[in-house]
C-alpha cells in the first residue's frame, strides 16, 4: 500500500464517521424537535394558537440546524479517524504511522510499512455503521408520526385560532389605516390653525387612538364590526369637521390655502374610508349572523320583529321579520337588527353555518352588532354611561331633560345623537346579556367582577 | 553497533528474534511465571530496576541467575540483613602495602556486577538501603572522593517478603521510586509446581545457554528508545499518571514524574517485544500495574478497607478510558 492509498483509506473512514455522526445528531435532534412540535400542537388543542404548526415546523428546522452545527463542531479529523480505525484491532499502528507520515527515520519508515501492511491485510475489519441504533430511529419516527397526526387533526380550537388570526390581521390593517390618518392629522397641525381648530384636531387624534385601542382589543367578529362601525362614524364626523375647518380657513395666505386643501383631501379620504368601514362592518356582521343563520329557529323570535314597530324606522320592522338574531330581536326596538336579518340570509351560505352550536354564541354577539348596524342612516341609540351624563350639562337632551341627545363633542370625546331611552328600560336586558356573556366566557379574564359591580351599582 | 545500524529492518527483526529466543531460554530454567519473566525482560530492555515481591522459595533468585546466564552478564547476590553495612555493598578503601609503601586501594563491593540481586532488601537498615540509591539511579558508586562507574548494563533486582514484617525496614518512597517496576511473584499453579519439582529434583538440570550479550542488550535498548508513540497514546498515559493526583479517597499521594517516564519506556519495550514498532493503549494499560503500584501511597481508608494498590489502579484505568 502506498502512502497516498493509506491516507485515502483514512479519509474515506473519516467521511463515513462524519456522516454517521451527523445522522446520529440528526436523529436525536429530530426526536427533540418533534417532541417540542408535539407540545406546540398539543397546546393548539386547548387554547387558540394559530402559529402552532409554524412553531412545530420551526422546531424541526432548528433541530436540523442544531444537528448540522453539532456535526460540524464534532466532526472528526484525520487523527481521530485513524484512532477509530485502530480500535478495530490495529493497536494504534495507523495513528502512529499517520502522525509520522513525513518522517524519514528508518524505524519510522518500518513502522509505517508495518501499519500499511496490517491495514491492507485486515481492511475488512473496519466496519462503521452509518445509521444510529434502531431504537433511536424508531423513537424519532414515532414522534414525527405523532406530530404529523396532531398537525392534520381538526379541532374547534384550531378553527377559533384561525378566526382570531384573521381578526387580528384585519385589526392590524385598520390600525395602520388609522395611523395614516393620524399622521395626516398631525401634518395639519400648523401655525395657521386657531387654538380651537388645533384642539379639535387633537381631539380627533385622541378619538382615533381610542379606536386603535378598540382594534387592539378586538377578539371577535362582533367587536371588530363594532369597532369598524364606530370608526366609520368617526370618519364621517371628522370629515364633516374637516370640511368645516377648511371653509373656515382665512383666505389669502398661501399656507392657509394649502392647509385647507390638505384638510379637504383628508376629509375626502375619510369619507371614502367611512363608506368602506360600513361595508366592512356589514360584512363582518354577515359572517356573524351567518352563524346565527343556522339558528334558523331564531327566526321564531322574529316576533321580536314586532318590536321593530317600536323602532323608529319602519325599515327596521321589515328587518325584524328576518329576526335571525333571537335575542337581538328584543333589541328589535332599535330595529338595527333588521339589517342583520338580511345578512342572516348570507349566513345560510356561510360555512360558519356548520357551527350550529356556535349559534348560541351568535345570539349574544348578534345583539351587540344589531345595535350598531341600524345606525347607518338613522339616529343612534348608544346609551352613555348614565352616571356620567346625568345632570352633567354636557349633553343636549341629557338625563335631566329626558330629551333626545344630539351629536355633541365634549371634553371626554364624542357623544352620540339619538333618542334618549331611560336606562331603567334597558338595564334589565343589558344586565341579562352581560351575565350571559360572563357565563359564556366572552369577556376577558378579570373583567367579570368589574361588569358585575357595574350592574350592581344600578340596584 | 551504531543507531543507524540498529535501525534497519534486518537488525530490528533480528533483535526481536533474539529477544524472543532469550525469553524462551529463560523459560527453560523457570517453570511458569511467564508474566514475571516478561516484565523482567522489559526491565532489562529499558534499564530499569525491579522490585520483586513474593513469598520465599518462589524462584526469584533462580530467575535472576538464569537471566544472567542467558544474557551472559555478571551476577552478584547480596543478602540484606540488619547488620549489613553500606560498605559491604559498595566496597571500601583499604590500605595495601606494596613496594612504595602503604596506600589506599578501593576494594569493589558486590555492587560491581551487571545484575545485582538484593535479596530481602527490606531487612537492611535504611542507611544500607540508601547505599543502593546512587548505583540504581546514576549507575555510579562514590566512596570517599572517588566515583566509580558501574559496568553497563547494570540492573538491580531486589526482593522483599510481603509477610514477616517484624524487624524489617520498609523502603522509603524515594527509594521505591527508583525501582521501575514492582512485580508481584504469585504462587505457581499446581501444574507449574509439578514442572518446578520435576525440573529441580530430576537427575538432569537444564542447560541454560547464552543467547545475547550485554552489548546486544544495550543495542536493543537503543532500538526501544526510538519507538514512536502517538500523541493520543501519550495523552492517555499522562492522564493516567495525573489521575493518581486527582481527589481519590484511596490515594494519599500520587505517582511521581518518574512514573510517566517508566510507563513510556515500559510500553515501548513491551511493543518491541511483541514485534510492534508503535505503542498501543493496551501496552500502557498493562504497564500501569507494575509501574504505578509502588508509586501510589494508599490512604488510611484504602488500608483499612483492604483496598490494594492494584485495585486502585484498576479503578483509574476504568475511569480513564482511551478517547476514540
Amino acid at each position: 500500500m502506498r502512502q497516498k492509498e493509506f491516507t485515502d483509506v483514512i479519509k474515506a473512514c473519516r467521511r463515513r464517521l462524519n456522516m454517521a455522526g451527523f445522522l446520529k445528531f440528526l436523529v436525536s435532534a429530530l426526536a427533540v424537535g418533534a417532541g417540542a412540535g408535539i407540545l406546540f400542537l398539543a397546546v393548539s388543542f386547548v387554547m387558540p394558537f394559530y402559529h402552532a404548526l409554524h412553531f412545530a415546523l420551526a422546531a424541526l428546522g432548528l433541530a436540523v440546524a442544531a444537528a448540522l452545527f453539532c456535526a460540524w463542531v464534532k466532526r472528526r479529523n484525520m487523527q481521530q479517524a485513524a484512532l477509530v480505525m485502530d480500535s478495530f484491532g490495529f493497536q494504534e499502528r495507523i495513528i502512529t504511522a499517520y502522525e509520522n507520515l513525513d518522517k524519514k527515520e528508518p524505524l519510522l519508515q518500518m513502522q509505517r510499512e508495518d501499519a500499511m501492511k496490517e491495514l491492507e491485510k485486515h481492511k475488512g475489519r473496519i466496519v462503521i455503521p452509518l445509521l444510529p441504533r434502531g431504537r433511536s430511529l424508531a423513537l424519532t419516527a414515532t414522534l414525527l408520526a405523532a406530530m404529523l397526526v396532531l398537525a392534520v387533526l381538526p379541532s374547534e380550537m384550531k378553527d377559533r385560532a384561525a378566526e382570531l388570526h384573521r381578526l387580528k390581521e384585519q385589526a392590524e390593517e385598520k390600525q395602520e389605516e388609522i395611523q395614516e390618518v393620524v399622521e395626516g392629522l398631525e401634518e395639519l397641525t400648523q401655525e395657521t390653525l386657531t387654538p380651537e381648530q388645533l384642539a379639535a384636531l387633537q381631539e380627533m387624534m385622541e378619538s382615533l387612538a381610542a379606536s386603535m385601542e378598540e382594534y387592539q382589543q378586538a377578539d371577535s367578529q362582533g367587536t371588530l364590526a363594532d369597532a369598524n362601525e364606530k370608526l366609520a362614524y368617526k370618519y364621517e364626523n371628522m370629515a364633516e369637521q374637516l370640511f368645516q375647518m377648511a371653509q373656515d380657513m382665512p383666505a389669502g395666505t398661501p399656507m392657509a390655502a394649502q392647509s385647507a386643501a390638505a384638510m379637504e383631501n383628508l376629509a375626502q379620504n375619510m369619507q371614502q374610508m367611512s363608506g368602506a368601514q360600513y361595508l366592512a362592518s356589514n360584512q363582518g356582521q354577515n359572517s356573524q349572523n351567518g352563524q346565527n343563520g343556522q339558528n334558523g329557529q331564531n327566526g321564531q323570535n322574529g316576533q321580536n320583529g314586532q318590536n321593530s314597530q317600536n323602532g323608529q324606522n319602519g325599515q327596521n320592522g321589515q328587518n325584524g321579520q328576518n329576526g335571525q338574531n333571537g335575542q337581538n330581536g328584543q333589541n328589535g326596538q332599535n330595529g338595527q337588527n333588521g339589517q342583520n336579518g338580511q345578512n342572516g340570509q348570507n349566513g345560510q351560505n356561510g360555512q360558519n353555518g356548520q357551527n350550529g352550536q356556535g349559534g348560541q354564541n351568535g345570539q349574544g354577539t348578534g345583539s351587540g352588532a344589531g345595535r350598531g348596524t341600524g345606525s347607518s342612516d338613522t339616529e343612534h341609540d348608544y346609551v352613555s354611561v348614565p352616571n356620567a351624563i346625568a345632570d352633567s350639562g354636557n349633553l343636549t337632551g341629557n338625563a335631566t331633560d329626558h330629551d333626545d341627545s344630539e351629536f355633541f363633542r365634549v371634553q371626554n370625546g364624542l357623544s352620540w345623537e339619538g333618542k334618549h331611552i331611560s336606562h331603567e328600560a334597558v338595564i334589565g336586558s343589558y344586565e341579562r346579556n352581560a351575565y350571559e356573556g360572563i357565563a359564556a366566557g366572552r369577556y376577558p379574564s378579570g373583567m367579570e367582577e368589574v361588569i358585575k359591580e357595574y350592574f350592581a351599582g344600578f340596584n | 553497533m551504531s543507531i543507524t545500524e540498529i535501525n534497519t529492518p534486518e537488525a530490528s527483526i533480528s533483535m526481536a528474534q533474539q529477544l524472543a529466543a532469550c525469553e524462551q531460554e529463560i523459560q527453560k530454567g523457570i517453570i511458569g511465571q511467564k508474566e514475571i519473566i516478561r516484565q523482567v525482560m522489559l526491565a532489562m530492555l529499558t534499564g530499569g530496576n525491579v522490585l520483586l515481591e513474593g513469598m520465599p522459595g518462589l524462584g526469584k533468585t533462580r530467575l535472576v541467575s538464569t537471566i544472567s546466564k542467558v544474557f551472559d552478564l555478571s551476577f552478584k547476590r547480596i543478602q540484606f540483613t540488619p547488620d549489613l553495612m553500606p560498605s559491604d555493598v559498595t566496597g571500601t578503601n583499604i590500605i595495601v602495602k606494596n613496594e612504595q609503601g602503604s596506600s589506599f586501594s578501593f576494594e569493589k563491593g558486590p555492587i560491581f556486577a551487571n545484575l545485582i540481586l538484593a535479596d530481602e532488601i527490606n531487612r537492611a537498615t535504611p542507611k544500607t538501603q540508601s547505599a543502593l540509591l546512587e548505583a540504581m539511579q546514576e549507575h555510579t558508586v562514590t566512596v570517599g572522593n572517588d566515583s566509580h562507574k558501574l559496568e553497563e548494563p547494570f540492573l538491580v533486582l531486589a526482593t522483599q517478603n510481603p509477610i514477616e514484617n517484624e524487624g524489617t525496614y520498609p523502603l522509603p518512597e524515594a527509594q521505591l521510586d527508583r525501582f521501575m517496576f514492582k512485580i508481584l511473584v504469585e504462587f505457581p499453579s499446581k501444574e507449574e509446581l509439578k514442572g518446578i519439582v520435576t525440573l529441580t529434583e530430576g537427575a538432569q538440570a537444564p542447560v541454560i545457554e547464552k543467547k545475547l550479550d550485554g552489548q546486544g542488550l544495550l543495542a536493543a535498548r537503543e532500538m526501544v528508545n526510538v519507538i514512536p508513540i502517538a500523541d493520543a497514546v501519550m495523552d492517555y498515559l499522562l492522564d493516567l499518571v495525573m489521575e493518581t493526583h486527582a481527589p481519590n479517597p484511596y490515594i494519599k499521594e500520587g505517582a511521581s514524574p518518574r512514573a510517566a517516564q517508566a510507563l513510556i519506556r515500559g510500553a515501548k519495550a513491551k511493543a518491541f517485544l511483541e514485534g510492534r514498532l508503535n505503542v498501543s493503549f493496551k501496552d500502557v494499560e498493562e504497564m500501569a500495574y507494575p509501574v504505578l503500584r509502588h508509586r501510589i501511597i494508599p490512604s488510611f481508608d484504602a488500608i483499612s478497607e483492604g483496598i490494594s494498590e492494584d485495585r486502585i489502579i484498576a479503578g483509574i484505568l476504568e475511569k480513564k478510558k482511551p478517547s476514540v
